[in-house]
């Protein structure tokens, strides 16, 4: 549920790093409290995003999401694929369901991402104690 | 007592029946249908083509509420048409009788004001009558308003009139204007599998309507494909072959088989004798009227579009009614603070008072409530969850001044609030409201509740 080729973010995003660009989208945990995934709206590509901050919005049945850029950067590509199948974001969150795809603007961010196990103790530790 | 009414939409026969119900003689002059701009043009037809609309999108999505059906659905649109027609005839029908059962006399012709309460009355066949009366109203109403170098021809060019008369399914349609009338055909003709798009001057489509509200619809708008354009203004119109180019103000064009241009409507005060009559008109033309709907002349008073203000037919009813009641010596006015509106985009909006941005521009303390469809059962059971209810009250005194509502059936849900405003109601009066279950309407107890933090359905923030 959750691979360790990724880096993970608070917010409950993942990055894939290759070379200077990174692969983002959300993580099981997110895709799972969200339940049923509606819509992603598409973000402008070459616009910028700041780490922290969002980089698109995501509907549910249940709610309307920011999803949040892990790292600083400037968006390349968006995945179309969610356009018209929003749902495979439930269905591969770590595969198919990448949303966007950013070139990198600091590398020295990655440090302050979660691998895999540092996230699911932050999972078991406090967000779901919550 | 005698009055004349110059225009039979729903300004001048509203007005009509109510003069009729106080025991006037009453006579009113149309020059076009009974029913005005509303019924024959306007908010009847556009609805109708609307209820077409929403029928094929639910038969389309027939899979997601279980159902199997075999074949494929597609728009008649002669057929539309025709529907269409029926529903408005029976309308314009509906009036008609209205006018025999309180005895108004409804004269076809066109009337131009001569003289101290006297109309002259221009027939088709070239013939004219003088009508006298104690009092006029005026309630000639508005037209679809032109921009330079898109004159309307009804082949290429469209007005919102043409619009509700469709001869075909445009492939491609060019919409200038994204405000109600624009909107509203967007998603008509995007169901019907025209390929739309919006051009609007302003940075946001519907931008009359609350900053939240037009964010939501723009959402809505990009999930259905339609491309919205702002901050846009265009230049000019090259009819090329089967379609129509057209320039933009950021130096691109945009090409498609038909332009529709809803840009707003202009008031109908040429040569209705204003002048004659010595009745006052400001810039636009629209005819300056005081709170009790008279003009500038004793004994005219003038309702609706013509005046300038909103223009909304259950506004210019209104008017109307005040404006029949203080001709017969009453003493009526119109609130104008609580003027509910309805745009029937996909999903609907209904909004009534403030928006937020104005609330604050007046300096007013103010909190917001807010709750979404989406938590509501009744919007899952319906399969319609996107939307929110939205409601701004004055802190401390905790008065509704107002509420906006995006989603399914947000026009009629717009009117308790409405009601609860008109009588200066609380966000508390409404929150401790019981609303049925399972209901649409329980979204707008939960926002009441919202505003002060204690909504049931909603996480704890």
């Amino acid at each position: 549920m959750y691979p360790d080729d990724v880096k993970y973010h608070k917010e409950h995003a993942w990055v894939k790093i290759s070379g200077s660009k990174a692969t983002i989208g959300i993580t099981f945990y997110a895709q799972e409290s969200l339940g049923d995934i509606v819509y992603v709206d598409a973000p402008e590509v070459e616009s910028t995003v700041e780490a922290g901050t969002e980089l698109t919005q995501i509907e549910s049945t249940k709610a309307t999401s920011s999803v949040i850029c892990p790292l600083s950067g400037t968006i390349l590509e968006f995945n179309e694929e969610l356009i018209d199948s929003p749902e495979i974001i439930n269905e591969d969150p770590y595969g198919k369901g990448w949303i966007a795809v950013i070139e990198l603007e600091d590398k020295s961010e990655i440090g302050a991402l979660m691998d895999a196990d540092e996230y699911e103790k932050y999972l078991d530790e406090e967000v779901k104690l919550k | 007592m005698k009055i004349t009414i110059l225009g039979a939409g729903p300004g001048g026969y509203v007005a009509a029946i109510r003069a009729a119900q106080l025991g006037a003689e009453v006579t009113v002059i149309e020059e076009s249908e009974v029913g005005g701009t509303c019924l024959n043009w306007g908010c009847i037809p556009t609805k109708t083509l609307i209820a077409s609309a929403e029928v094929l999108h639910k038969v389309k999505n027939a899979h997601n509420y279980g159902l199997d059906l075999e074949g494929t659905a597609s728009p008649d649109i002669q057929k539309i048409v025709e529907r269409k027609n029926r529903v408005v005839g029976t309308q314009v029908k509906g009036i008609r009788a209205l006018f025999k059962s309180w005895r108004v006399n409804l004269v076809e012709g066109r009337g131009r004001i001569e003289g101290p309460g006297k109309i002259r009355v221009a027939f088709k066949n070239g013939s004219s009558e003088d009508i006298h009366s104690d009092k006029i109203i005026i309630a000639t109403g508005s037209r679809p308003a032109q921009i330079p170098g898109f004159s309307f021809d009804g082949l290429h060019i469209l007005s919102s009139d043409h619009a509700t008369n469709p001869a075909f399914i445009p492939r491609s349609l060019i919409i200038i204007g994204a405000g109600v009338i624009g909107c509203e055909f967007a998603f008509i003709n995007n169901e019907f599998g025209a390929d739309v798009t919006l051009v609007e001057m302003m940075p946001h489509a519907v931008s009359g309507e609350d900053d939240e509200i037009s964010e939501l619809l723009e959402r809505e708008l990009k999930k259905k494909k339609i491309k919205l354009l702002t901050n846009t203004s265009v230049e000019k119109a090259v009819v090329k072959g089967e379609g129509i180019s057209v320039q933009l103000s950021d130096g691109n064009t945009l090409e498609a088989e038909q332009v529709l241009v809803s840009v707003g409507r202009t008031v109908n005060t040429k040569d209705i004798g204003l002048e004659t009559a010595g009745v006052k008109t400001g810039q636009k033309g629209e005819i300056m009227v005081d709170s009790c709907m008279q003009t500038s002349v004793k004994d005219i008073y003038a309702v609706g579009d013509v005046t300038g203000g909103i223009m909304l037919a259950h506004l210019a009813s209104r008017e109307g009614i005040v404006a029949a009641e203080n001709a017969l010596g009453g003493n009526a006015t119109v609130n104008y603070d609580v003027v509910p509106a309805a745009i029937f985009t996909s999903p609907e909006i209904g909004s009534v008072g403030l928006r937020e941005r104005q609330a604050a521009a007046k300096g007013i303390k103010y909190k917001t409530g807010r709750f979404p469809y989406r938590a509501l059962g009744k919007a899952h059971a319906m399969g319609e969850i996107t939307g929110m209810f939205k409601i701004i009250s004055e802190e401390g005194t905790d008065r509704i001044l107002g509420a906006h509502i995006i989603g399914p059936h947000a026009s009629d849900l717009v009117h308790e609030i409405a009601v609860a405003m008109e009588k200066g109601l609380s966000v508390r009066d409404i929150a401790r409201t019981i609303h049925a279950h399972p209901t649409l309407a329980e979204g707008i107890m939960e926002a009441a509740e919202d505003v002060h933090g204690s909504a049931i359905h909603c996480l704890k923030r």
